[in-house]
């Protein structure tokens, strides 16, 4: 240890090297800041946009300051010091504050000085600019921080379960305006639910054969249940339905889960009489203010479960504190309200509300709504999620796992692996022409239906997807495959037991990658006659379906100042949502997949 | 409580009754959650008889392809027949007047074909040889407009061989090679693009065939670009149809177009009367003979031309010229023989 050599400080690592002079120094700082350049030059553009679109469809540009002011005392102040709260460094809380303090006082001064001395900034004010360029990217950075840390990871855990239920709540009932819910309980009833007794008491009482039996059950009893959808005239109603074949089967595993981890029986039965319960009697609430019952349950049922597992679990663990943080935000919404309420403070009116989301187009702007074609969309791009996984991971398998590498089947291998590697690159419209050419008219699946183009776009992503999950079979390393073999499992046991579950996460990441670029498709869908204007949802598989960008592109070229600008821009924050709603589900099933 | 053995058989017997009351309680509770499904299966069948009321009976899909210019006016009709019968599914496509006979009229996948121009003989021959019947009702009549920058004073009133020598292909470069009292600066010109029927029309009507278009000017199928691009430079000029020149009047200038008998501004008024000559045009729509003989496409029909002069609809929301009440009440009498002959 005395020993030691005086050696330079570790930051000043790279000026020891004297042979290389100063020359080289230049020309790595000089690189360090064009690329740091271009990757904010990307960025800011795209902020710019971004806010720009958020500004015309939340009508921002006529919030007033007062407005802006409530609502930033009563919902981002108290966010902020809760994520400061759980924190808990002192160094952290001063950044922030200052920050906030002196983004305040540098956006005003640098903004006014801007519009004096060069020119005015359309639609902004230096209130706005201070919102979006300190107030969002500060709440950003100190959630961040709160959230690793044990109060905020469990205020933020809920809020999120609550989110992510709200969210698949409402994209089962997207999907039930599409499939119809009647044929679904046929199928629930005559098919799913013998086939799970059937396999659920097989498993119990350990006889194979019956196990075996639950999927041609499943088979035999659903295609019954399609037969006999044309003859049966009465049906319970929706509410009914959904309850039978959501809540009870849910409540139901769930009893059965808490059974088997405690084997409390008592306990058990009052898990699942409390999944049952709460949607239902909730879905009863929501019916007495005139919310549809039907969805309700389904809604309350996403939420129930998700979020009391997660209250019982962050019981148990510390940072309980962090459970008042959806209370917190209610609380921040509600009491902004009625502020602005009770005072007489000028509030937006916002295109993108609720009344937009669920009425169809319209020639006037401020009745003009997406509805069909968000359900459109959606239940276009969950088509596609299908096809193109099945397809997508089929052919990534056998192209890594089964087809030869020599001889002329090796040749015609690579050949096709070069042709997929071009296909990413043809253009979309050229998909379009495909699709019209081969599934509107040989194979007659119809002029703009859900069928016809779920199954072009899926082919348009197909490439991206089967590349995409060829490189995540290929990331598994082969002494893992070896080792299987090693024990003497069969090529398609290594597959399924250890290639895939290995680089499943690879594989959704692709997909999802891909799927983004699918719903924003509009030239294939133009090519095969999807409907510019529809004003109804689609209705099942075979009938037309609007799809979001479409919809934007047609408003794009209206007359009216009011569609190109608000309701073009809440078409344009909608596609996002969804896009990143999507996503965010798809990630967290991959990261998921990657825990198990 | 009787729990001896005389009292066993007896309480059993009555928790049986009682499953089986609760049973059929049950069943009944059941039954009052229960709803019918015929509308689908009923209305298919029940549409003549559906006709005194008229309202919500009819059921089914439409499908419409065809023109972007008779879109807004299509699709706005839509949007109010569907208000009275939501089981009524209409679809619009917007793909050109010959884009929608080529691909979905003549093959007999649309019921209706918008067109902003009439049927060309190809494509007449087109649904002939598969069978496709149909009848030519005007929609409403545009009134094309060339328009310049607000700023522009000079060129307010202009002669149609004024604006064909600034559009023709071999066009003027200045505004002074058209008019030597008009400033000698260059023109900026926006129009339509070659794929558009505006294009063929503005050529037909202005220049002549011979005379052919101009490749020197900013070509697009948007009219926010056009209008952005005129209002962007004193020296622009540039043409679309009068829907977006009507919504947006204080932006641009029309220019008024002498046609021989002195200058014409285009609006609703000259326009129907015929005084905008040559750049009024009528739109036309083309249902299917054999589509009309299903009642709900029949009623979409009747109801349409109804609609033509609705000066509200057509004039202050789309943004283009109503049909007389006489042009109207021909387009209708054509309308209900084909619907006879269709439904026998």
């Amino acid at each position: 240890m005395a020993a030691e050599q005086p050696q330079p400080p570790a930051e000043h690592g790279a000026g020891a090297d004297h042979g290389f002079g100063q020359v080289s120094r230049l020309k790595g700082v000089v690189f360090e800041a064009l690329s740091f350049g271009a990757s904010l030059t990307g960025i800011a553009a795209l902020a710019v946009l971004l806010i720009y679109v958020a500004i015309d469809a939340f009508d921002l540009a006529n919030a007033s300051p007062e407005w802006l002011l409530t609502y930033f005392a009563t919902l981002v102040l108290p966010l902020i010091g809760f994520c400061l709260y759980s924190a808990n460094d002192a160094d952290l809380t001063r950044r922030i504050v200052l920050a906030l303090g002196g983004g305040l006082v540098g956006t005003a001064v640098v903004f006014q000085a801007f519009e004096a001395l060069v020119r005015p900034i359309p639609r902004l004010t230096w209130q706005l600019a201070y919102l979006f360029v300190v107030v969002t990217p500060v709440t950003a950075y100190v959630v961040f921080a709160g959230s690793r840390e044990p109060v905020g990871r469990v205020g933020f855990g809920l809020v999120g379960r609550f989110l992510i239920g709200t969210a698949l709540g409402l994209a089962l009932i997207l999907l039930f305006i599409a499939v119809d819910q009647r044929l679904w309980f046929l199928v629930y009833t005559a098919g799913f639910l013998p086939a799970a007794v059937l396999f659920a008491y097989g498993q119990v009482t350990e006889t194979r054969p019956l196990t075996i039996l639950a999927a041609p059950v499943a088979l035999v009893g659903s295609g019954a249940a399609i037969v006999a959808d044309g003859t049966i005239t009465v049906y319970p109603t929706t509410w009914l339905i959904y309850s039978w074949t959501f809540v009870v089967p849910v409540a139901a595993g769930i009893a059965g889960l808490e059974y088997r981890r405690t084997s409390e029986a008592n306990r058990a039965l009052l898990v699942g009489a409390l999944t049952f319960a709460l949607p239902v009697g909730g879905s009863f609430v929501a019916g007495t203010v005139g919310l549809s019952q039907a969805n309700a349950v389904l809604v309350l049922l996403m939420i129930v479960v998700p979020v009391g597992a997660y209250i019982r679990q962050a019981l148990e663990s510390e940072g309980q504190l962090g459970l008042v943080l959806p209370v917190l935000l209610a609380a921040g919404v509600l009491l902004g309200a009625f502020i602005v309420e009770t005072v007489g403070i000028p509030a937006p009116d916002p295109w993108l509300d609720v009344s937009y989301v669920t009425s169809p187009a319209s020639r006037d702007p401020s009745r003009a709504g997406l509805y069909p074609a968000i359900v459109g969309s959606v239940f276009l791009l969950a088509l596609v999620a299908v096809f193109s996984f099945v397809f997508g991971v089929g052919t990534a398998v056998f192209l890594e796992e089964y087809a030869p590498n020599e001889g002329v089947l090796g040749t015609i291998t690579r050949i096709i692996q070069i042709n997929i590697a071009n296909l990413a690159a043809v253009p979309s419209v050229v998909y379009g022409m495909l699709g019209l050419g081969l599934f509107a008219q040989l194979l007659g699946l119809g002029f703009g239906t859900v069928i016809t183009g779920a199954a072009t776009l899926s082919l348009l992503i197909l490439p991206v997807t089967i590349i995409s999950a060829q490189e995540a079979i290929r990331s598994v390393p082969s002494t893992v495959r070896q080792g299987s073999y090693a024990m003497g499992a069969t090529r398609w046991q290594t597959t399924k037991n250890v290639v895939l579950p290995e680089s499943l996460s690879g594989i959704l990441t692709g997909t999802i990658l891909s799927l983004g670029r699918a719903i924003g498709e509009t030239a294939p869908l133009i090519m095969i006659g999807a409907p510019t204007i529809t004003f109804s949802p689609p209705q099942g598989i075979w009938g037309s379906a609007a799809a979001m960008p479409m919809q934007i592109f047609a408003w794009s070229s209206f007359p009216q100042e009011e569609f190109r600008y608000g309701v073009v821009a809440a078409g344009v924050v909608t596609l996002l949502i969804v896009l990143i709603g999507m996503n965010a589900t798809a990630i967290i099933m991959r990261n998921r997949s990657e825990r198990a | 409580m009787t729990d001896n053995q005389a009292g066993r058989p007896v309480d059993a017997v009555s928790r049986r009754k009682f499953i089986a009351a609760a049973g059929g309680a049950g069943a009944v509770a059941l039954a009052g959650c229960t709803e019918e499904t015929g509308e689908g299966n009923g209305n298919g069948d029940g549409n003549g008889s559906g006709n005194g009321n008229g309202q919500s009976s009819l059921s089914g899909d439409i499908q419409i392809a065809g023109s972007s210019t008779v879109f807004p006016l299509m699709s706005a009709v839509a949007e109010d027949f569907q208000r009275d019968h939501s089981e009524v599914n209409i679809d619009i496509s917007s793909t050109g007047s010959g884009g929608g006979f080529e691909n979905h009229f003549c093959p007999g996948n649309t019921d209706f074909n918008n067109a902003s121009r009439a049927i060309k003989e190809e494509e007449e021959q087109m649904c002939a040889d598969s069978g496709v019947e149909w009848i030519e009702l005007i929609a409403a009549t545009d009134a094309l407009t060339v328009v310049i920058n607000n700023d522009n004073d000079w060129a307010t009133e202009m002669t149609v061989e004024e604006i064909a020598q600034i559009w023709e292909s071999d066009a003027a470069e200045t505004w002074s090679d058209v008019n030597s009292d008009w400033p000698d600066e260059e023109i900026e010109r926006y129009g339509a693009d070659d794929t558009s029927g505006t294009y063929d029309y503005f050529i037909e009507n202005i220049m002549g065939e011979d005379r052919g278009h101009t490749d020197d000017y900013q070509a697009t199928e948007q009219d926010n670009t056009i209008a952005q691009g005129v209002q962007g430079s004193e020296y622009a000029i540039g043409y679309f149809g009068f829907a977006y020149y009507y919504q947006n009047s204080d932006q641009l200038t029309a220019v008024a177009i002498d046609d021989g008998n002195g200058p014409v501004e285009p609006s609703l008024e000259t326009a129907s009367a015929g005084e905008y000559t040559p750049l009024s045009r009528s739109l036309y729509t083309y249902p299917s003979v054999s589509s009309l003989g299903e009642e709900h496409v029949a009623e979409f029909a009747r109801y349409f031309v109804e609609q033509t002069t609705n000066r509200e609809l057509v004039a202050d929301d789309v943004g283009y010229v109503p049909l007389t009440d006489e042009q109207q009440s021909e387009q209708m009498s054509k309308l209900e023989d084909a619907i006879e002959e269709a439904q026998g």
